[in-house]
């Protein structure tokens, strides 16, 4: 059974932004939680998207731990962008489900621990029903197969309401990650739900072919909802 | 997370709603994060300060912590003129943790308005706040 943080009946808007770019869907984060500052009972928001390659920063930064030069991501067209949440640097890019929760934690009393805690909850409830044996991992907070870390989170909160969020790799391509100590960790390795399928042979799990967002979508709003208690409903974009 | 039971808050300091707390002594008031505030986010890993000379409102924020992959602003209980800050905190964030009243103290200022003291919660006011 998944781990539940609490009852409390809370309400949120699911948005499906598909691809967008990192900072579009940043613009998006913040309208949205400047909205929520002037008025706190709007509803709860969760953004998913995927993001075109990007590495992002820490607002302590992490450009030590990456270790390819600005020229080499100009040429492969990879943005590097300065973020304000917690943690270090990290690798964005298609086939990876990124959750972006603009969650009031003040006003639902959720402690900020507690919440990490739920979005790594989240993470491991989605790897589980693949059969793929996802915890936690005392040498770092995200989402870990024995050593080789599949998500990570990280959240800046403002006026008591949290941005940013948790991001999983599905089925990216791995490789960016390489070019970076992700998280400032240098002797990890980083899998993907496809990988693990793949090294399993996916013999008690869904067929990789068939290893879709869509999936991932409804495990995410399903395992959301019940680690917070949250009724959620879809918002189609425009 | 504790019991509200279990919360240690003393009697002698302010309290916000954002879960700060401010001591007036003498001239100068000292700032903090509370016991509530310092249990909620779990171990804290870095505390970024102003720089002294720099001047607030109240209500402003005056920088921020890092704990598990989570950076949350702070905001300052009353306006005034950072005097000190922490330095301790550089190399040893956790004291907020192990001592937010004492050695976990974040910065100290003078007030451009002693009487915004008196719009701050006692602890009885503020544990009413809490049970909401």
């Amino acid at each position: 059974m998944p781990e539940r943080i609490n009852r409390a009946r809370r309400s949120a808007v699911f948005i499906d932004l598909d691809l967008l770019d990192y900072r579009k869907a940043l613009d998006f984060q913040l309208e949205t939680l400047h909205s929520k500052m002037n008025q706190p009972l709007l509803e709860d928001r969760i953004f998913f998207v995927e993001h075109p390659s990007v590495f992002t920063l820490g607002k302590r930064g992490g450009l030590e731990n990456l270790g390819v030069s600005r020229n080499f991501l100009r040429e492969k067209n990879i943005d590097l962008v300065q973020t304000d949440r917690g943690g270090n640097i990290t690798y964005h890019g298609p086939g990876q489900a990124v959750l972006y929760p603009i969650v009031d934690l003040e006003r639902n009393r959720l402690g900020v621990k507690e919440y990490v805690h739920g979005l790594e909850e989240i993470m491991k409830q989605t790897a589980l029903a693949f059969n793929i044996p996802a915890d936690r991992n005392p040498k770092n907070h995200g989402m870990w197969v024995e050593n080789a870390k599949i998500g990570s989170v990280g959240i800046s909160i403002k006026r008591g309401i949290s941005i940013h969020g948790l991001a999983m790799n599905i089925t990216p391509d791995l490789e960016p990650f390489s070019w970076i100590h992700p998280c400032g960790l240098s002797d990890i390795s980083i899998t993907s739900i496809e990988k693990e399928l793949v090294k399993s042979g996916s013999s008690c799990g869904p067929d990789t072919d068939t290893l879709s967002m869509d999936q991932i979508k409804t495990a995410f709003i399903q395992h959301f909802s019940t680690v917070f208690d949250y009724s959620i409903r879809k918002k189609e974009t425009s | 997370m504790k019991e509200m039971k279990d919360l240690n808050l003393p009697d002698d300091v302010k309290y916000t709603k954002d879960h700060e707390w401010a001591k007036l002594s003498g001239d100068i008031v000292t700032i903090g994060i509370n016991d509530y505030a310092q249990d909620q986010l779990g171990e804290i890993v870095f505390v970024e300060l102003p720089e002294v000379g720099d001047e607030f409102d109240q209500g402003d924020e005056f920088g921020s912590v890092e704990s598990v992959k989570a950076v949350s602003e702070i905001y300052l209980p009353i306006a005034g003129e950072i005097v000190e800050i922490n330095a301790a905190l550089e190399d040893a964030p956790e004291l907020v943790n192990d001592s937010c009243y004492d050695t976990g103290w974040l910065i100290k200022l003078t007030p451009s308005d002693i009487s915004q003291m008196d719009t701050l919660m006692d602890k009885t006011a503020y544990l009413d706040m809490l049970k909401g």
